[in-house]
């Protein structure tokens, strides 16, 4: 079937199967941004927003996405790039794998609360982005650090 | 920036204040490649796929152990769109190994890419190929294979000597003497004893004997293996592929197809994780045997559930350590018996197991016998392979656990126990000499070991007082501290190499070109430091260039902690050279000697500062202006270690138990590291940082779960989870001022170590808080709660 | 996962009849069933019929099939009423973005084994509401099961409730190893127990035991805590045996009780 959705605030008309999720019709459509880790809904790294809401677009209905708003890090580029600095700035890239989900997941997270959330919420806001590499430790160093800086921005 | 063409000794304190001159190394500068990755730009394998690439599955078996009487692949390719089905009849019958090891490998040639036999669930059976993976997957199913189901061995306790013999096969053979016994089951067998073990054990007045048994563990690097394939404009093999090792995996195909190299050519792109789990050929063989079969571009990207149960695991090993000692502490004799389970086939299986002991014993250099031996032994679960830490925290488990029985069968403090046992700079160990990976060892004195160091701040970071291990912070939940010390090496010497090309550009820049591979652990960026450094310009200045069997220069591969020292070197020895022949172009152009030019800022000068001559300006005229003198300015050049400086790590974990539900939290765990002069030190500190979280995954979670029949249970993320980031209260790394004579600027290396100390330390917080020596991994509830009980009963 | 026919209905009349009279197979999040199963001759999205919402309608607050976890985790209404119950309850599936995605119709309609949050709607009365007209408790059903496809529209609680969840698991995002919320009516003290690692059933001989008094003493509480792990019958899986899960499900009751009792 054909469906048209809006990504990054582009329409694209693609052709996709009912049973199919939204990681591999994105990733058909050459965004290769949204990567694809587990196959399972648990590691995070296929993180899209729907209407300005995390999810997991391996465990979500192409179809169902259709008249909705999709952005992937691409669509929020400016920002992306400003808090890589701070991941890059502490070293907490890795392979990099789980970092296009993962951070588009901290924007998600900057836009839900009002006030700077403390590191028990940050760990439990972003428990659903794996990352094998780091330890997460540095990724929280960075986010830290991030939230400050917006903050006082 | 002096001009120091070749490195001046430096008297001994003054090598550690080199440390804080540096311009670029011992920087905390940005990956490479870093705000890319964040913001997915296409850099790995699969992103890259060419549009017309044929999909590839593989038919796996649903058996342990099962002989293959047919294959019927009509129904498959009666599909529209299926291109082929390839069985172990359209290939030759070679054996070669799937590790990504030096030449000879020290692992058994015992595997065939494509064979009559399956020996584990999940062994590749059938290659299928179609237009869409949709296709595929639909053709793969519906090729009918006919087995005979033999009865399999799963358990690695009853291996040896088993009347089931998993490689009866004719044709397999050892590249050297490894102890290979396929009759047996063995796939490979070490022994060696300094001194006279038991005599000096029988001697001693104190004795403990510890045996524990680490589970086998999953990589789970976050991308799945992919490769994809493709015919060149000169009619060779490309494989584009996430491997750690290029030119391991180049030779290997070549042998397993029997082509000549020149005609195959390895690209890696970014990979996602590896640690380990990447040295291997997985998916390389069969995407290129659909290439070759039909002229087409083919890709094949694993499922998540084909990483776990058809690439390698590490290696489970029962490990017994029996030490003797005086009253006072002092450790007289070592000895480390293992068993080692390598799976259906034997890759990394001597190799992991020497490891066990060539990289933990030398940790205790004073004793006057030690002794280590055993066997590696085949089972019909999947293989085995490398896998960081690879061996080392295996035997750490066990000796370390050994350590703290022994400090608590003298009343001392465990931390004291180990300071008057254990290697210092200035020494050496007799098991470097006779140990080495496969083969003998190379002696070596230890020139930089900050262990006290490590030791002395990691306890003032966790709060060490020897009297107050232990205390209760609610009823039945207590508080408990433990600790272990760590060594890992730095390559392998005479068996690793390593090289690197810089050139000279218009425009004053540098291209570098390594062999090395960056797995995601920042090498690109730290090579780039090292090149950056020596040649006196800024990062950005160097352009680098990776990986490409084509296009780079040799280098083994990223494993054994191995990059930042012998291709670091390799680097540092190429710039020193290009730094050479840049003066000395300059110099001819000036008509002075090479020595009277001073290089300083990108600007060359004569030494009495009449004639200067900026980087920028001398490449345009070397490269356009020059008339016949034009020339290209480059170097390569390579690096072997003739040694393997370990990197060394003490580690203090505090934990909370639940003594009646038996759950195990680690509230904070501190390691303090020696890895020489780190080159990028928030890239080396976030290296130990992962490595201990996935060192705390294999205390505390992490299993390989199997059913009776082989069957691996734990084949996904839901069944086999890996550490959230709520599942460990903080991590603490902080590294030592230290500086390796032998490494470039002083480095050692940070890939390994962090993982190995996590097993023991934390086992041994528990031995702290309640008494019980836990030794059956991963410490789950069940577990934990279970040793309790069975202690209570005993005391009762 | 395939879909051969995919049909998103505008009306629950339609959803229905799809469901009941075609064998059309319900998608909720579809988390659980992609994982799960391999072909769906029928799919019928239930994204469009309007099934997300938390409302308070007369004495009692109704969950629309379709609300999501996070919607749980986040509600101001179930906070008001529940406290941290809920949030407590979801917090450890995955992550906020499959806690975006999953719903609470596909969970009741799971039944399934893991479940924290069908332990957590047992132990406060929940009824479920199969389209057009038909109640049932939640536990009931889920013992039970159905006989016949059906539509599960919304799920129906009680104004208000005291309760705690309390779990184990061998790490924070793993599925539960046991799990029990206890809760305070207003009137009786009510306990639920999951992942066993069979699905939840009540503890009624437990319930008895703690009697209509909020603050009934230590030794009734643990008694109360034994009894619910005798009433009840426990499996083994790949996380733990049947043997761990019976002995430390009292300490979680106790320690359920007590948080409840405070
Ligand atoms: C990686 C992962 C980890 C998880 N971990 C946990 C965990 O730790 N604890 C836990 O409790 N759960 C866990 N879950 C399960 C999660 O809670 C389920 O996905 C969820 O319960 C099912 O919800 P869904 O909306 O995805 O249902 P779906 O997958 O859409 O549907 C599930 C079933 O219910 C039927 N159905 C759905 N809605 C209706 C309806 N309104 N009427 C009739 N039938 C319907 C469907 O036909 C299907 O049979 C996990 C899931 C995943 C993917
Ligand atoms: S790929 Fe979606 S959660 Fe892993
Ligand atoms: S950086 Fe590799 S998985 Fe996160």
């Amino acid at each position: 079937m054909n469906i048209t959705l809006r990504i990054n605030g582009k329409q694209e008309s693609i052709e996709c199967l009912p049973g199919e999720m939204l990681t591999e019709v994105l990733r058909r459509a050459g965004h290769f941004e949204v990567k694809k880790g587990c196959d399972t809904g648990n590691c995070g790294a296929c993180t899209v927003l729907v209407d300005g809401k995390p999810v997991l677009s391996c465990s979500y209905l192409a179809v169902r996405a259709e008249g909705k708003e999709i952005t992937t890090i691409q669509g929020l580029a400016d920002e992306a790039k400003k808090f890589a600095a701070f991941l890059t700035a502490e070293g907490a890239d890795q392979c990099g794998f789980c970092a296009p989900g993962f951070a588009l997941t901290v924007l998600a997270m900057k836009e839900e609360f009002s006030s700077i959330p403390d590191e028990a919420q940050i760990r439990h806001y972003l428990a659903g982005n794996l990352c094998r590499c780091s330890g997460y430790e540095g990724q929280i160093r960075a986010i830290k650090k991030y939230l400050e800086a917006q903050h006082a921005e | 920036m002096q001009n120091n063409d070749y490195p001046i000794p430096l008297p001994n304190d003054a090598k550690l204040e080199a440390t804080k001159q540096f311009n670029v190394v011992a920087h905390d500068l940005p990956k490479v490649d870093g705000e890319g990755l964040v913001l997915g730009r296409p850099a790995y394998t699969d992103d890259l796929v060419p549009p017309n690439a044929l999909y590839v599955k593989l038919v796996r078996s649903p058996h342990a152990f099962a002989r293959i009487l047919s294959i019927d692949p009509t129904d498959a390719l009666a599909l529209p769109g299926v291109a082929c089905v390839l069985t172990w009849k359209d290939i030759p019958r070679i054996p070669i190994t799937r590790a990504g090891q030096g030449n000879p490998e020290p692992s058994p040639h015992d595997r065939f890419i494509l064979d009559e036999y399956v020996r584990y669930v999940g062994d590749e059976v059938a290659v299928v190929a179609a237009e869409t993976e949709a296709l595929a997957e639909k053709a793969a199913g519906l090729v009918k294979v006919e087995y005979q189901k033999l009865k399999p061995v799963l358990d690695f306790e009853h291996a040896l000597d088993n009347p089931i013999v998993i490689h009866p096969e004719p044709g397999i053979h050892e590249m050297f003497p490894i102890g290979f016994e396929p009759k047996r089951n063995i796939a490979a067998a070490y022994h060696m004893e300094i001194g006279d073990v038991e005599q000096e054990l029988a001697a001693s007045p104190v004795k403990v004997e510890t045996t524990v048994h680490t589970q086998a563990q999953q990589h789970v690097a976050l991308e799945p293996h992919t490769a994809f394939s493709y015919i060149d404009l000169q009619g060779r093999l490309v494989i584009v592929t996430s491997t750690q090792n290029p030119w391991h995996t180049r030779r290997l195909l070549g042998l397993a197809f029997q082509m000549p190299l020149r005609q195959i050519r390895i690209v890696k792109p970014r990979i996602g994780g590896g640690f380990g789990g990447k040295q291997h050929i997985h998916v390389e063989p069969y995407v290129a045997m659909v290439t070759m079969k039909t002229g087409r571009p083919a890709s094949l990207a694993l499922t998540r559930r084909e990483v776990f149960e058809a690439t390698f695991t590490r290696h489970e090993m029962r490990v017994k350590v029996r030490l003797g000692a005086n009253p006072d502490g002092k450790l007289r004799a070592i000895d480390m018996q293992v068993l080692s389970n390598t799976g259906a086939y034997g890759e990394h299986a001597l190799t992991t197991f020497m490891v066990a002991g060539s990289k933990t014993l030398p940790l205790y250099n004073k004793v006057s016998a030690v002794r280590f031996g055993g066997h590696v032994v085949y089972t019909n679960k999947v293989s085995a392979g490398a896998f960081r830490g690879y061996g080392a925290i295996q035997g750490l488990t066990g000796l370390e656990a050994a350590m703290d029985e022994l400090a608590h069968k003298l009343s001392i403090d465990p931390v004291e126990l180990r300071r008057k046992n254990m290697l210092h700079e200035g020494e050496t160990s007799e098991v470097f000499r006779i140990m080495g990976e496969g083969t003998e060892g190379v002696a070596m004195n230890i020139e930089s070991c900050k262990l006290e160091e490590c030791i002395a701040r990691g306890k003032e970071l966790i709060g060490w007082d020897f009297t107050q291990l232990v205390h209760e912070v609610a009823p039945g939940v207590l508080r408990a501290k433990g600790m272990a010390i760590a060594m890992q090496g730095s390559g392998i010497p005479l068996i690793d190499m390593g090289s690197a090309r810089i050139e000279l550009q218009d425009g004053g820049f540098f291209k570098l070109h390594v062999g090395a591979t960056d797995l995601g652990t920042g090498s690109d960026t730290i090579l780039a430091q090292i090149a950056a450094e020596e040649l006196g310009v800024d990062m950005e200045d160097i352009v680098v260039h990776s990986s490409d069997t084509d296009h780079t220069p040799f280098d083994v591969g990223a494993y054994a902690s191995s990059t930042t020292y012998v291709s670091g070197s390799a680097v540092l020895k190429a710039a020193r050279s290009l730094k050479t022949k840049l003066i000395e172009a300059v110099a001819e152009k000036f008509g002075v000697a090479p020595k009277d030019i001073v290089y300083t800022q990108k600007t060359f000068m004569t030494a009495d500062g009449t004639k200067s001559l900026s980087l920028n300006d001398f490449s345009y005229d070397t490269l356009y202006h020059d008339g016949e003198k034009m020339k290209t300015i480059e170097a390569t050049e390579s690096f072997s270690g003739s040694k393997s400086p370990p990197p060394y790590l003490a580690a203090f974990v505090e934990i909370e138990i639940d003594t009646e539900t038996g759950k195990v939290n680690v509230v904070h765990y501190v390691a303090v590291v020696d890895v020489g002069t780190p080159i990028n030190p928030n890239l080396a500190k976030v290296q130990i940082e992962g490595g201990l979280l996935q060192g705390i995954g294999l205390a505390l979670y992490e299993d390989v779960r199997y059913s009776e029949a082989g069957h691996m249970l734990s084949h996904n993320m839901m069944t086999y989870p890996i550490p959230s980031r709520e599942d460990v209260g903080r991590i603490t790394v902080e590294l030592v001022d230290s500086y390796e004579p032998s490494g470039p600027f002083g480095a050692k290396s940070a890939g390994e170590i962090g993982i190995d100390t996590p097993p023991a330390a934390i086992a041994n917080a528990i031995r702290n808080a309640t008494g019980v020596r836990l030794t059956e991994y991963p410490f789950t509830p069940e577990r934990v709660l279970a040793a309790l009980k069975a202690a209570k009963t005993q005391h009762t | 996962m395939e879909i051969l026919k995919y049909a998103c209905p505008q009306s629950k009349d339609e959803a229905f009849r799809l469901i009941r009279e075609e064998h059309g197979t319900a998608i909720g999040g579809a988390a659980w069933l992609r994982t799960n199963t391999k072909t769906i001759a029928l799919g019928v999205d239930l994204a469009g019929l309007g099934l997300e919402y938390v409302r308070e309608v007369g004495d009692h607050i109704e969950i629309g099939a379709m609300t999501t976890y996070r919607e749980l985790e986040t509600n101001p209404l179930l906070r008001a009423r529940f406290g941290a119950l809920f949030e407590t309850t979801v917090s450890h599936v995955v992550g906020v973005q499959l806690r975006n995605i999953i719903t609470v119709g596909g969970t009741a309609a799971g039944r399934y084994g893991f479940s924290d949050l069908n332990t957590t709607l047992c132990a406060l009365g929940a009824q479920v509401v199969f389209y057009p007209d038909q109640t049932m408790d939640l536990a009931q059903f889920i013992e039970r099961g159905a006989k016949v496809p059906f539509l599960l529209e919304k799920v129906l609680l009680p104004a208000t409730a005291k309760g705690t969840y309390h779990q184990m698991r061998i790490s924070e995002n793993d599925f539960p190893i046991i799990n029990t919320t206890a809760v305070w009516t207003g009137s009786e003290w009510r306990i639920a127990v999951g992942s066993r690692p069979a699905a939840t059933r009540l503890c009624p001989k437990a319930m008895a035991l703690l009697g209509a008094d909020l603050h009934p003493s230590d030794d009734i509480l643990a008694s109360a805590a034994r009894a619910a792990a005798d009433e009840l019958q426990f499996g083994s899986d790949i996380r733990a045996s049947a043997e761990y899960r019976r002995e430390i499900l009292p300490v979680l009751v106790r320690r359920a009780l007590m948080e409840v009792r405070e």
